[in-house]
């Protein structure tokens, strides 16, 4: 059974409802290690899609020319791996479209950033 | 996990040999007597191309292999690649092959950055292909005869404005003043009209010391690392060494700005903006790029701070004792080295501990 997200969910969310939770809470241990904020705070993730076959993560990155990003998207694989059931197929999808932009973030990490 | 052993470590050692041969030969400019160093021809070479194979060499690569792994392309490599065998040329006196390399090396990062713009067209980006073309101009002027001292401000400009770039993105997380993106556009045309200008005159020089000034006016009034200060752990260390750098890149447009008055001061000038503005960002840095570039996991801890302490510690012996006592400046010198080294040792053991905890 999907469903679409919940008010409460930060990001687009297509899947079983009892696992959105956590899988919002395994994307928020994914941290961009220079900023101490997470993913999902920055705005990075733009949908999550569990279907019988895979789960689908698209999201960001601020920067084009990051280093981090393989870092990134392998810890999105990892925190996802532990909440979902064993052997889901875990995909992420890195897009540039649409872009990310500060209004994305969430209001917590705008006060921490001033 | 996406390897590339091969690449890695070729990579890997040709970054450590052009480090190791700059450092060798910035030691034997400072006039460290150590018998290692004397008497011997590549030791003199490094000498004479210090300047090249640490900025061109050693963070050219570093640059690049950085810019590589974030696009994702397999011939980007050829961009640290070339400028590594450049390094190597330079050392056994190859100068033509070297000068072939470098540019080379500095056309690809050109095509890598072009790329990068086409991913996502934003000023960050734009500045960061403006750092790799004043790469290729210093490697241009470099190979067609000027000399490493016409070169040397492009090749300043290499990190510099890399640096100012990468800052500039991350103010995008702030609420960013509406004057922070002209006012650096400035500063960079000020700084890349000085480097132009520089074998001209004084007047030059006086431009790209007084650009280096402003951007570390710039970095200290809108750079988020004032806001990280406050946070814990790995953000906390990237900006205390972020905020110590932009005090030593305010001295080093001091002394480019002195030097342009004729003031004495050139190894203060080059090393409060190499060692202490440059170096300290590499520091800053490392502890996030190594795990992407070389896939190997760090456990960070407050040991960090060390070598951080060591470099800006010995970097104040070199060249403000190096004023009252020549000596000082060589022991400084030589004290800039074990830091670096102490660096070295530091990646080493964290990452020997985060096996060790996440075998335990």
């Amino acid at each position: 059974m999907n469903t679409e997200a919940s008010p409460a969910c930060p990001f687009p969310y297509r899947g079983p409802p009892e696992l959105q939770k956590s899988i919002v809470s395994a994307l928020k241990l994914v941290v961009d290690p220079e900023v101490a904020l997470s993913i999902v705070d920055l705005g990075l993730v733009y949908g999550v899609e569990i279907d019988a076959e895979k789960a689908r993560v698209t999201m960001t990155m601020t920067s084009a020319a990051c280093p981090v990003t393989d870092v990134i998207t392998e810890d999105v694989e990892a925190e996802l791996e532990r909440v979902l059931p064993a052997g889901s197929w875990i995909e992420v999808d890195l897009v540039w479209e649409p872009a990310w932009t500060p209004e994305l973030m969430s209001d917590s990490a705008r006060r921490f950033m001033g | 996990m996406r390897s590339r052993p091969a690449v890695t470590t070729v990579l890997v050692l040709l970054v450590a040999a052009s480090l190791l041969a700059a450092v060798g030969g910035g030691l034997l400019r400072a006039g460290a007597n150590w018998p290692m160093l004397q008497g011997r021809a590549i030791v003199a070479q490094a000498a004479g191309m210090h300047a090249a194979l640490m900025l061109s060499g050693f963070l050219g690569m570093v640059i690049a292999v950085e810019r590589a792994v974030a696009v994702r392309l397999r011939w980007a490599f050829a961009a640290p690649v070339a400028a590594g065998l450049a390094s190597a040329a330079l050392l056994v006196g190859r100068f033509e092959v070297a000068a072939a390399l470098g540019i080379i090396a500095a056309l690809v990062s050109v095509a890598v950055h072009l790329v990068v713009l086409q991913h996502q067209r934003a000023s960050h980006t734009a500045l960061l292909l403006l750092a790799s073309c004043a790469w290729l101009v210093g490697n241009v002027l470099f190979a067609f005869g000027h000399g490493p001292a016409d070169a040397l401000p492009w090749w300043f400009a290499l990190p510099v404005l890399t640096i100012a770039a990468e800052r500039l993105e991350m103010t995008r997380l702030t609420r960013r003043h509406a004057l922070a993106l002209p006012i650096l556009l400035t500063i960079v045309a000020m700084l890349l009209a000085g480097a132009a200008l520089s074998p001209l005159g004084a007047g030059g020089v006086m431009l790209f010391g007084g650009a280096l000034m402003a951007l570390a006016l710039w970095f200290g009034t809108f750079d988020i690392a004032r806001r990280t200060l406050f946070a814990q752990g790995l953000p906390r260390y990237m900006a205390v060494c972020l905020l110590a750098g932009y005090a030593w890149l305010a001295l080093a447009g001091l002394a480019w700005m002195g030097m342009a008055l004729g003031c004495p001061g050139r190894d203060l000038a080059l090393h409060a903006l190499g060692l202490g503005f440059i170096f300290s960002m590499v520091m800053g840095h490392a502890p996030v790029i190594l795990p992407a570039v070389l896939r190997v996991k760090l456990h960070f801890g407050s040991w960090f701070c060390l070598p951080l302490l060591a470099l800006h510690g010995s970097l104040l012996i070199r060249v403000f004792g190096g004023m009252l006592q020549p000596d000082l400046r060589t022991a400084g010198a030589e004290l800039n080295a074990a830091a670096l080294l102490l660096f070295a040792v530091t990646l080493i053991i964290s990452a020997a501990l985060w096996r060790s905890r996440k075998g335990s």
